[in-house]
């Protein structure tokens, strides 16, 4: 049995006090600055979905190329707790009932390809992912299930549960600050997993899987259990994202892979398995994604390129050069070179 | 179910399935001798059926020929992408490989996208047909499977009849023992990776030959799907193993597109694509080193 680990508990606290501090100062600049609470949402995004992935992909080394799959379950899975409650009413519920719904689809998905292919190797596990998102998309287009290639529209469904305002508080405001919640919990997981058992062994794992077999570290079980987590959540992130706060959930944007090649990008710019890599990495990203939006889209426009997509035709070299020149990332970077003390604020 | 539908289900998935075969050894060839996934596979095949739209659409140089210049393009990109990526991580973790070639594979679609824009495009290259069993077997599909086949004798002769080959298989069974004896792991790593890229690149022209259709820079993602079903069903870096799984699998498609298409109200060509990937899980659970490894 297990008994609370005090110790453990204490210094994870004190581990998520820099990238918690940095939530809240976005929090205040949300509510501070008029007119720019969009941009930091953006931000926000960015960085729960570095967070969740980094869970994962920073801690085990095992990279999932199906990443956005999870959010497309979370999202589905929210729709499918209001398309239950509608008629039936149940008011408010259907945000935490949604978020349930999307947690426990997600873990399930997780839960089945990580006990299928993180028995394997990192390369057959890649292999596997890299098909989840189309296979599932295609999944649901195929069967005509949850709206086909259509989608599922839960705007009218939401206002019939809480009303027209009640809608526009929940898809707005209410929404963001429970991406804000969801940022503190996954802070919290990370620096948990970082402060206990798991986070060893997952270190392990990742210098060395053999050497961690060895030791009599059950690597399937830990592996499992970090793809699962992060797994819920992305899904709580898709939930948010696209069912609460758009309204609309559709195959071709939620099973984009581009999310799945942001997610690599934020993690790989700030620096895998760190805890403030992810938000360090969505500040740049957002920072490259304007520059690139403002100085380089005109001049390739008027070289005759179509600026449509030109965020991946960026962002690939960025990655590329980021793996050759600098794999620790920005915070990797610091934390190696950095005195000792400010060592320690930013593991 | 008639008896024709039955045979043109047998002969299109062998067809295909041949093509699948020259779709997935270049994957095979980098796995095996660098160790390498290459995750961007499918747009290095995308990039060999544009050679052959844009050659042979707006220029009018024959289809067979076009594979030609999608070997040299293939050697091009594949030297090109070694030397300033692949040779610096050859030793750095799996995960940076992964994520560089999944980059590498985006930079080419999207370079592919911004030259010619997102539109599904394809041409027509007509040499008439004969008819079987109320089957219309169409000659330039056999034209592309023939191609196709020609293209993996000529990779086979490569890696077991020449020198080259023996020093690439040296270097898969002992890399150390392969630089003692004076190999020079590095240009054999070089080339091996090119040469997989360049029967890739082919791949995509054989395949465009086969299909006259449905060419788009996002086009690869789903035969990098079905290259990885394939290459795990032979076992990964086995040459014959892509062959043989490349047939079985055009059937396994073909077989089980006839059988959704009997049922009303879901579409089969969507969900055949779901299928690939339901395999994959399937293999990977039963038997992941590959079907025809002990």
């Amino acid at each position: 049995m297990t008994v609370i680990d005090w110790f453990a508990l204490r210094t994870s606290l004190k581990r998520a006090a820099p990238a918690l501090a940095l939530y809240t100062i976005l929090l205040i600049l949300y509510f501070a600055v008029p007119g720019k609470s969009q941009l930091i949402a953006q931000i926000l995004f960015y960085a729960v979905l570095g967070q969740a992935f980094n869970i994962f992909m920073g801690m085990t080394g095992y990279v999932d190329f199906g990443y956005v799959a999870f959010l497309a379950a979370g999202a589905y899975g929210f729709s499918i707790a209001i398309l239950l409650l509608s008629g039936v009413g149940g008011g408010w519920m259907f945000i935490p009932l949604g978020l349930l719904i999307a947690a426990i689809i997600a873990a399930s998905l997780a839960g089945l390809v990580g006990a299928i292919a993180l028995r394997l190797r990192g390369a057959y596990f890649a292999i596997a992912t890299i098909g989840v998102n189309e296979g599932l998309r295609y999944l649901v287009e195929g069967l005509n299930i949850l709206g086909g290639s259509i989608g599922l529209y839960i705007v009218k469904d939401m206002k019939e549960l809480v009303g027209r305002e009640g809608y526009q508080l929940a898809a707005t405001t209410l929404a963001d600050m429970l991406m804000f919640l969801l940022a503190g919990v996954a802070v919290l997981t990370t620096s948990l997993i970082l402060s206990t058992r798991m986070g060893f062994a997952l270190q392990a794992i990742r210098e060395d899987e053999d050497a961690a077999r060895a030791l009599g570290i059950n690597v399937t079980k830990y592996k499992i259990a970090a793809f699962m987590i992060s797994g819920v959540l992305g899904g709580a992130l898709g939930a948010l994202n696209w069912a609460l706060k758009g309204g609309v959930v559709e195959p071709a944007q939620v099973f984009l892979i581009l999310y799945t090649v942001e997610a690599i990008v934020i993690v790989m710019l700030g620096g895998a398995g760190t805890l403030l890599g992810p938000i360090f990495g969505a500040l740049i990203y957002i920072g490259l994604n304007f520059t690139s939006n403002v100085y380089i889209a005109p001049v390739l426009e008027s070289a005759g390129i179509k600026a449509t997509g030109l965020h991946l035709i960026i962002l690939a070299p960025i990655l590329l050069a980021v793996i050759i020149a600098a794999p620790q990332g920005l915070v990797g970077a610091i934390r190696s070179r950095a005195p000792s003390r400010l060592r320690e604020i930013v593991v | 179910m008639e008896v024709g539908q039955i045979f043109a289900t047998i002969l299109y998935g062998t067809l295909i399935g041949v093509i699948y075969g020259v779709a997935t050894v270049g994957l095979n060839v980098i796995f095996g001798v660098l160790r390498i996934v290459n995750v961007g596979h499918g747009a290095f095949i995308m990039v060999g059926a544009y050679t052959t739209l844009v050659l042979y659409g707006s220029l009018g140089v024959p289809p067979p020929i076009t594979i030609a210049a999608s070997i040299l393009l293939g050697a091009v990109l594949g030297l090109i992408t070694y030397y300033l990526v692949i040779k610096h991580l050859v030793d750095a973790p799996e995960l940076a490989t992964l994520i560089a070639t999944f980059a590498i594979g985006i930079l080419l679609q999207e370079t592919v996208k911004a030259i010619y824009g997102s539109d599904t495009r394809g041409f027509s290259w007509n040499l008439g047909f004969a008819e079987v069993l109320n089957v219309n077997i169409v000659y330039s599909r056999l034209a592309a499977a023939l191609l196709g086949l020609l293209l993996l004798i000529a990779l086979y002769a490569l890696i077991y009849r020449t020198k080259l080959g023996l020093a690439m298989r040296a270097v898969v069974q002992d890399k150390e023992g392969a630089m003692v004896v004076g190999i020079n792991v590095d240009r054999i790593y070089a080339l091996s990776y090119t040469l997989g890229i360049m029967i890739t690149v082919a791949s995509g022209s054989v395949l465009a030959i086969y299909l006259q259709s449905g060419i788009h820079p996002y086009m690869g993602e789903i035969y990098t799907l079905k290259g990885f079903v394939i290459a795990v069903m032979g076992g990964l870096g086995s040459i014959i193993g892509a062959f043989v799984a490349g047939v079985l699998f055009g059937l396994f498609e073909n077989a089980s597109y006839l059988i959704l298409s009997q049922i009303e109200g879901i579409q089969p060509l969507v969900l055949t694509r779901s299928i690939a990937f339901l395999l994959l899980l399937t293999i990977l659970l039963l038997k992941p080193t590959g079907l025809f490894r002990r």
